[in-house]
């Protein structure tokens, strides 16, 4: 996918080794949109979205599954966490969505920061610790 | 690579090395001693803050929430910040989301500085790993094309990654050679951050990252020279390129821009940054260079505490 421009004519004469974003790659028998796309475009989508929490998206990577409340289709489902931040897929399969994220770029550890934090502050509340 | 207690100071133990390397360069560094100083002080952590997927301000405020404070490294753009006590951005996921690019400050000014605009035709020549493609894409909000070029096939897998994570939808990849690049294209705006010696990243105690040791480096004025004849012959009428490279060196900087001044039809353009920079150099080491150079600038470590660079704005005459 690319940004339509008079200049894509100028630029096919060129060799080009690549263009824009890949939107779709083969996923065994299946077609499925890549990350990034879904991450660019997913706040669009009306549909098959499903927002999760911080535990949620841990366990994901954890390659557990999650079970969720909504009746949701078989089939690709975007994740969404916080306010508009579109991580990915999932694949919801009767009621239980497995991650579709890679695996490779985002780590556990990406959200240390965001559990810590959550720790602390729910510490404090309880009068355990003082910052 | 495990890095060295920051107390044994290896930066003095490889002294006797740097004092021979860099000593060539004790007159025409202001504040000498300040610069060999700023050599022994950790690299900061800058980051810049990708417009095409988040605004500034919520980005900034989400990453507060957790506890990671970023500073404006710019009153003009308030997407260059630093982070404070936060040396790996790369494990955030805002780095994941796109949101987020770890780049040095001067780095980062680049682009701001060639400034291309919206709809407009745009090639970068060395472009791996995308960090500067990607910010002209921010720039030009996604519109118009870019031609990001660089040579090696193996590079293209980090920069198409980054490029992607980064949203960038105006992009297309391209494998020549850079002085080779096929001359029937004209283009608007071209980045020339040519591969080079690399002297302005020797910051880091116990590291040279990417640093180029003498055999390799005496092959660099040639090929950076073409390269920028290439690049201005592809410009058009009115089209402007930046020249750049993050070396001190000025056989690689002012002695190339000196050598297309000479060859070509070109103007060097004046450049306005809000930084503590130096002038290009109009003459060193018995080489004499256009006055006009004096329009090109220099970043030094102990003045931007950022990697050291040059830039030359270039223009066709008339």
């Amino acid at each position: 996918m690319v940004r339509n421009t008079q200049l894509l004519a100028a630029a096919s004469r060129l060799k080009i080794a690549h263009v824009g974003l890949r939107a779709f790659q083969r996923a065994g028998a299946f077609v499925k949109p890549t990350t990034r796309l879904i991450q660019n475009f997913g706040r669009f989508a009306t549909r098959a979205k499903l927002q999760i929490d911080k535990a949620q998206l841990q366990a994901l990577l954890r390659a557990e599954k999650i079970p969720v409340d909504m009746t949701l289709d078989n089939g690709y489902v975007i994740l969404a966490m916080g306010e508009g931040s579109v991580l990915g897929l999932g694949l919801c399969i009767h009621g239980m969505v497995s991650s579709q994220l890679p695996r490779k770029e985002l780590r556990g550890a990406m959200l240390k920061c965001h559990v810590e934090q959550d720790h602390r502050r729910s510490e404090s509340e309880q009068g355990g610790i003082s910052c | 690579m495990r890095s060295r207690p920051f107390n044994e100071d290896p930066l003095s133990q490889q002294s006797p090395r740097m004092t021979v390397f860099f000593e060539e360069y004790s007159d025409i560094i202001p504040d000498f001693s300040s610069f060999e100083e700023s050599l022994r002080k950790p690299l900061p952590t800058h980051i810049r803050i990708n417009r095409l997927l988040i605004e500034p301000a919520s980005l900034i405020n989400a990453l507060e929430e957790k506890g990671i404070h970023l500073i404006r490294a710019s009153r003009r753009h308030d997407t260059i910040c630093r982070a404070t006590g936060f040396p790996s951005p790369g494990n955030l996921l805002e780095y994941f989301l796109g949101y987020i690019h770890p780049q040095a400050l001067t780095s980062s000014v680049a682009a701001l500085v060639l400034a291309p605009e919206s709809n407009s035709y745009l090639l970068d020549m060395c472009a791996a790993p995308g960090g500067k493609t990607a910010h002209c894409a921010d720039i030009m909000n996604n519109t118009g094309l870019i031609i990001s070029n660089d040579l090696y096939t193996s590079r293209h897998v980090a920069l198409g990654h980054t490029l992607a994570r980064m949203g960038v939808l105006n992009a297309a990849i391209t494998a020549y050679q850079a002085q080779e690049f096929p001359l029937r294209q004209r283009f608007d705006f071209i980045m020339a951050d040519v591969p080079c010696s690399c002297e302005g990243k020797f910051r880091q105690a116990g590291k040279a990252t990417g640093y180029r040791e003498s055999s390799g480096k005496k092959m660099l004025p040639d090929l950076q020279r073409k390269i920028l004849l290439r690049g201005f012959d592809l410009l058009r009428k009115d089209g402007q390129m930046l020249y750049s490279t993050c070396t001190y060196n000025p056989r690689e900087n002012e002695s190339v821009v000196n050598r297309l001044l000479n060859e070509r039809n070109a103007e060097l353009l004046s450049i306005d940054v809000e930084f503590d920079v130096e002038a290009g150099l109009t003459n060193w080491n018995g080489e004499k260079y256009d006055k006009r150079l004096e329009r090109a600038v220099r970043f030094y470590p102990h003045r931007v505490d950022s990697v050291g660079f040059f830039m030359a704005r270039i223009g066709r005459r008339g």
